[in-house]
């Protein structure tokens, strides 16, 4: 029995998934980039990216709210033509694809450097895809369960380290809260707002709302958490270890929960138990741009299920994850293609809406 | 002679049937009892020569067949046929064979027709609840079969069948499954009645509904539906009926047989269907909008539809206090958790991050696994296996004996496999923790899921160490998330998020916080409590504890 | 409907099949009693070049290939726990570690070019993985920290398993010796020397100053590291000699013990610990009173004077009196007391100010003044000084002006 409607995710529910989404892998490293980019006023950076993530997301949504029946592969044909359409949509596939092996390699080294060492990256890399391919099978009802059952997964732990490094916490590392005109701020603020690019998931959420008038409500939750979290760890791994020594380090948050006990001892170091942890993180993020990948080549085919998708993607993503040969490379690569992606998440949907704008074009509701 | 051929011919007739049904592709019938579903629509002649036969060829060679003939008032020749030892003798003689042979006084000296004598019987001289004028010979041998008494008169078209059924049954004792301290002591029985009757005595309700029907092609079991109209979701009654009725089996000799029907994924470990031998529980079921299925034979009541949290809350949570009862429902959480998650966390601890424990515990364990031959999972593995045989043995064993042994099998076994440098003492503590938490969660099927899904999560710890326990953890997750009761998501209220279910999850809140009935059952009326913001009056009409 | 759903299952249950023979390695299981746990590893200097380089074998490069580095070659001695030794659980064997000292650890020495290059050669003489996850004790002898720390910093920041919960230390002397000690307390002797500086800090005699800290510490550009200077005394027991504080990578210099309680005091860190002796007649020795600081603040106010930062430090001090040494003075009276606060007052400013001098002439600012300016003034910094080799050598001239205010609340349980 299957008494789904098709309307049937909440404002809530699409706020966790978009939580869920944008925090990922890349927290492990984000302090870095933003340490990187303007020192001690790495917060306000983060915040400033958060701010230009949520512009782009608010785009997605206006776009979402204006054809609430369909997703962006669907209406992008609609306001410009078949075929630029489709063109579109390839490259937003073809960018999200790029995008899930990525965050699988990345996590797949953070795991074989820091805990699994002599486990080859090739199997921790398959075992995190697998998980996201099956779980991509699912269906939108599904999918929209396992990100709100993992949200409060990803609060906690994160919560917990900033909590208990205060303990070490040194107010004088975050200042000079303003960054210096000797900083690259612009190019670290991109990278930033690169991070919160799995949020474009929300417009395959929106045609199955209950409200999507309320998806920009869903969608400001969501980045206001998420940016939330995003500040406080960077805050936290800033004020503890200070800019210098983050610049040093190439995953600032690991090694935060590396410098945090938790009370009484009963773990000492929390760095392989708050890996462990991020297993889910990094697999709800996984699983959004999986299915997005899956969802949108399913859509942009007319097929009616996206699980054939799944597993034909799979060989794909894996020999792209395994392209990049080493630490240094990967993060090359990953900060290019979150910054080119940026024209794919954020610039191509407000083409759209300015078009769909001066064409009058929008579905019925 | 005429009947034996026409006996042959239908049998044909009816395997050909049959075979072309089985071509058809069409819901194929067992055709269990030959000889019965030959007579079906078949009805009565009045001949009792030729009943005699029909009866004879059918279950007349069955030696605890009784065949009783007799004169009705003396004149018209009639036969009764029961089973005689599910009858009670008393009810035959009394009630049936006395007003049938000896009319009574204001009868006596009228001449009686025939035609006039089933109307005579029935309103004027039967003196038992339970009559009725059949023709059906199908429906008669039935009733024979199920204990009735079937009293046939010779030019009648129709016989009597009066209810004199009585199994013996045990009586109603506690449940020995669901032993509460706070709350009834009354448990179901084997028998279908009995167990109606202790839920309808609790639930005096015009909207207490229950619908019967026959399961089993061959057992004939009787199965009742027990739900509250105007809060049952129609939707899961409707999708219930439809499970049902695909149902093919010749046989339903427990509800755990339905129960693997009626379940939605049945290649999960997790169970969808509730099981319970309290009828408050079953009450309580209901009221919040849940519909129960008892199966005749069966002292287990099924509950749907069936959500993960209430396999770990018991009776008690809403007979006691509620501050006290959500502590111990939060420790039972644990437990299920430890029983779930601990050995494969020790494994991969051991084994791969010993850096998380103190140093000076790290240092002192490695001294405790020095002489350890084995690697961690696989002493873990041994250790639990022998556990699970140690259990399994315990529950087989005479009672007299059984208690005796767990403890010294336990204590013996454990302190020997140290001794013998085959397990290290850490372990066996590891071991007895995660065996007493499997104790501790009310409901033996959902801990023996959690304790079989033990196994793939020591072996991913082995494999992997804490990465894999997640990895493991997560595909868990995943499958509960996607796992369904009758269209309800298994982690209700959970996920999806129910604010009034929320309620009743973690914690249990006061009963009178929770007013209205748990949204994802879908009930037509949803409010459960009218609460004055008053000073709780005891008469408060529908506060009835809500039990799981 | 249902055969369905049973060939779907199937198919994935293929599918997980075909990954079944990739994940049946069991890469990185490794026993906890298979591991050679190292509790604390020492770095000295290799005494003799020569024997050194005959001692090393060919294990991670040829012999010849590699010259000696400038800082010359180094000898690394480890701790390592011996499983079985330990037993499980408190208990009688408290007494017993006691009177066989030593059997709960291994202490092997080896030499090598680099530290990791060392621990190469280790594991060629021991048949278990060393592994690193609980090394709670860096002890590095005054030699090397004087030439260069960089090779020692980076190794351990790059080895993931090495927490930065660990106490890096300098030794007076050989490093060595302090993993061969065996102090009677602990049945561990790196645990003796970890619960020494733990205790420290809880006791407000040694500032939180773990590996981790210090990595950060010396990487601020208007701060320098510092670390505890040890050494070990006859009984195998090991004393805090004061701080010893950086210059970039080397080590510079080394402050007194009772120094500490000035870098605490200037940082204005609680819980205080230190006791001072106060004599209040220069030629009267029975007018001498201990004090017991009970809590120390620290106000710290920057502004810029004549192109140059400018510090000015309050510091208050509450104390407890703790002893007198004499009958020299009467503590009814409440103008002895408000004495003894002025007289500590004096002392302290000059003490307070002797260190900040000694830290300058080092050009190490340990205290982080540096940082502060880049804090609160950031547009100064980024003109005037902007690296850290720059602060190093304005730290010279900056100037400082401090005040002391001693509080002395209690008295103990007598009158007088």
């Amino acid at each position: 029995m299957d008494n789904t409607q098709t309307r049937q995710i909440t404002v809530l529910q699409t706020a966790a998934i978009l939580v869920s989404t944008i925090i990922g892998v890349g927290v492990l490293s984000l302090p870095l980039f933003a340490a990187r980019a303007a020192e001690s006023a790495a917060p306000i950076i983060t915040l400033i990216g958060s701010v230009i993530a949520f512009f782009g997301l608010a785009l997605v949504t206006w776009l979402g709210i204006r054809f609430p029946d369909h997703t962006i592969i669907e209406y992008s044909e609609q306001i410009i033509g078949k075929w630029l359409g489709r063109l579109g949509s390839v490259f937003i596939i073809a960018f999200f694809a790029v995008l899930t092996s990525l965050t699988a390699r990345e996590f797949g080294e953070v795991v074989v450097t820091a805990v699994l060492k002599t486990t080859p990256v090739e199997v921790t890399v398959i075992v995190m895809l697998m998980l996201a391919a099956i779980s991509a099978r699912k269906s939108l009802t599904t999918f929209a369960y396992i990100h709100n059952f993992y949200f409060p997964l990803l609060l906690v732990p994160c919560l917990m380290i900033a909590i208990l490094s205060l303990n070490n916490a040194e107010i004088i590392n975050l200042q000079p809260i303003i960054w210096s005109p000797a900083n690259h701020v612009f190019v670290g603020v991109l990278t930033i707002a690169a991070l919160f690019q799995g949020s474009f998931i929300l417009t395959l959420i929106i045609p199955s709302m209950k409200q999507p008038k309320k998806a920009m409500k869903a969608s400001l939750y969501g980045i206001l958490i998420a940016g939330g979290l995003y500040i406080v760890i960077v805050a936290a791994s800033v004020s503890v270890f200070g800019s210098e020594e983050i610049k040093k380090l190439l995953w600032p948050t690991l090694e935060l929960a590396k410098a945090t006990n938790l009370p009484a001892n009963i773990l000492e170091r929390l760095d392989a138990a708050f890996l462990a942890v991020w297993v889910t993180a990094v697999f709800t993020t996984l699983l959004s741009s999986y299915f997005l990948t899956a969802y949108a080549m399913k859509q942009l085919f007319r097929l009616r299920e996206h699980r054939v998708f799944s597993f034909i993607l799979f060989p794909f993503i894996f020999f792209m994850a395994m392209v990049p040969q080493n630490v240094t490379q990967l993060y090359g690569i990953i900060e290019m293609v979150g910054r080119y992606g940026l024209i794919i998440t954020i610039a191509y949907p407000a083409l759209l809406l300015l078009l769909a704008m001066i064409r009058k074009k929008r579905g019925q509701m | 002679m005429l009947q034996t051929a026409i006996k042959g011919g239908d049998r044909m007739k009816l395997i050909k049937g049959y075979r072309r049904t089985k071509q058809q592709k069409q819901p194929k019938k067992l055709p269990a009892n030959h000889t019965l579903a030959e007579f079906e629509g078949k009805k009565l002649s009045g001949s009792l020569q030729e009943l005699e036969g029909i009866i004879d060829s059918t279950v007349g060679k069955s030696a605890d067949l009784a065949i009783r003939k007799l004169h009705v008032f003396g004149r018209f020749p009639a036969v009764m046929y029961s089973f005689s030892h599910m009858v009670q003798q008393a009810v035959v003689n009394e009630d049936i064979l006395k007003p049938f042979m000896h009319a009574p006084m204001h009868l006596q000296g009228r001449s009686i027709e025939l035609a006039q004598l089933p109307d005579i019987l029935l309103y004027e001289t039967l003196y038992h609840g339970e009559v009725q004028l059949q023709g059906g010979i199908d429906l008669l041998i039935r009733a024979i079969l199920g204990g009735d008494t079937v009293v046939a008169v010779e030019g009648m078209k129709e016989a009597f069948i009066i209810g004199t059924r009585s199994v013996e049954k045990r009586s109603i004792e506690q449940p020995a499954t669901e032993q509460v301290i706070r709350g009834p002591r009354e448990g179901f029985i084997e028998s279908l009645g009995t167990n109606l009757a202790l839920i309808r005595y609790r639930l005096q309700s015009t909207e207490l509904r229950i619908d019967s029907r026959e399961m089993g092609s061959r057992s004939k079991s009787k199965i009742a539906i027990c739900y509250m109209d105007g809060i049952t979701d129609p939707e899961v009654l409707k999708e219930l009926d439809r499970r049902l009725s695909e149902v093919e089996i010749d046989g339903i000799l427990d509800s755990g047989y339905l129960e693997q029907f009626i379940e939605d994924n049945k290649w999960s470990p997790f169970p969808q269907v509730q099981y319970t031998e309290r009828p408050d529980k079953v009450a309580a079921n209901l009221l919040e909008g849940r519909v129960a299925i008892l199966v005749d034979g069966s002292p287990l009541a099924l509950v749907i539809p069936t959500v993960f949290g209430q396999f770990y809350q018991t009776v008690e949570d809403y007979t006691e206090r509620f501050l006290l009862m959500s502590a111990i429902r939060l420790a039972r959480l644990v437990a299920l958790i430890f029983s779930l998650v601990f050995p494969s966390l020790y494994v991969a601890i051991i084994s791969f991050n010993p850096e998380l424990i103190p140093t000076e515990f790290a240092v002192a364990v490695a001294g405790g696994r020095a002489g350890v031959p084995f690697p961690a999972v696989i002493e873990v593995l041994i250790m639990e296996v022998s556990m699970e045989v140690l259990r399994e043995a315990t529950i087989r064993l005479p009672q007299q004996v059984g208690g005796a042994l767990s403890i010294v099998g336990v204590l013996v076994i454990g302190q020997a496999a140290v001794a013998a440098g085959f397990a290290s003492p850490i372990t066996v503590v590891i071991i007895a923790l995660t065996t007493i938490g499997s104790f501790a969660t009310p409901a033996y099927n959902a801990a023996l899921a959690l304790r079989l899904l033990r196994f793939p999560l020591i072996i991913m710890a082995g494999i992997f160490g804490l990465y894999g326990i997640m990895v493991g953890l997560i595909v868990i997750a995943n499958h509960v998330l996607s796992l369904k009761s009758f269209g309800v998501p298994y982690l209700s209220p959970l996920v999806p998020g129910d604010k009034e279910g929320m309620k009743d999850l973690l914690i249990r809140a006061p009963i009178k916080w929770m007013k209205n009935r748990p949204a994802f059952l879908h009930p037509q009326d949803n409010i459960k409590l009218h609460v004055e913001d008053q000073a709780p009056s005891p008469s408060t009409g529908e506060t009835s504890p809500e039990k799981r | 409907m249902k055969s369905m759903a049973a060939r779907r299952s199937l198919q994935l249950f293929g599918v997980l099949l075909l990954f079944v023979p990739v994940l049946s390695g069991c890469w990185d299981r490794l026993e906890i009693d298979d591991r050679a746990v190292v509790l604390g590893v020492s770095i000295d200097e290799a005494e003799n070049e020569e024997a050194a380089r005959k001692e090393e074998n060919e294990v991670s490069h040829v012999r010849g290939s590699l010259p000696p580095p400038k800082e010359g070659m180094v000898k690394v001695g480890v701790q390592i726990a011996l499983p079985g030794q330990i037993p499980l659980g408190p208990g009688e064997a408290g007494g017993s570690a006691g009177s066989s000292p030593n059997r709960t650890v291994w202490v092997i020495h080896v030499v090598g070019h680099s530290i990791n290059d060392a621990f190469m050669n280790l594991q060629q003489q021991v048949s278990s993985k060393l592994f690193f996850g609980h090394l709670r004790i860096i002890v590095i002898s005054e030699e090397v920290a004087k030439k260069d720390m960089s090779n020692i910093n980076d190794f351990f920041r790059r080895n993931a398993e090495v927490r930065r919960m660990a106490w890096m230390m300098v030794s007076k002397g050989k490093a060595f010796a302090l993993m061969n000690a065996a102090p009677r307390l602990e049945r561990i002797p790196t645990l003796y020397l970890m619960s020494t500086l733990d205790n420290a800090i809880k006791m407000g005699k040694f500032p939180k100053d773990y590996l981790g800290q210090y990595w950060s510490n010396s990487s601020k550009k208007g701060q320098e590291g510092f670390l505890p200077y040890v050494d070990i005394k006859e009984q195998d027991n090991v004393e805090i000699q004061g701080l010893a504080y950086f210059c970039g990578e080397r080590l510079v210099g080394v402050t007194k013990p009772m120094e500490i309680s000035g870098f605490l005091g200037l940082r204005g860190i609680n819980p205080a610990g230190y006791r001072a002796v106060v004599l209040l007649d220069k030629d009267d020795l029975t007018t001498a009173v201990m004090t017991n600081v009970t809590h120390r603040h620290s106000k710290i106010d920057l502004s810029i004077k004549d192109g140059k930062p400018y510090f000015k430090i309050k510091v208050e001090l509450e104390a407890n009196l703790a002893e007198k040494m004499g009958h020299g003075i009467s503590l009814e009276d409440p103008a002895s007391i408000a004495m003894i606060e002025r007289k500590q007052e004096e002392g302290s400013v000059q003490f307070y100010k002797n260190i900040i001098a000694k830290t300058q002439s080092k050009s190490s600012d340990i205290f982080g003044f540096g940082e502060m300016v880049r804090a609160k003034k950031p547009g100064y910094w980024h003109q005037y000084v902007g690296s850290k080799e720059k602060w190093q050598e304005m730290y010279k001239q900056t100037t400082f002006d401090i005040e002391v205010a001693v509080r002395i609340r209690r008295i103990g349980m007598k009158a007088i």
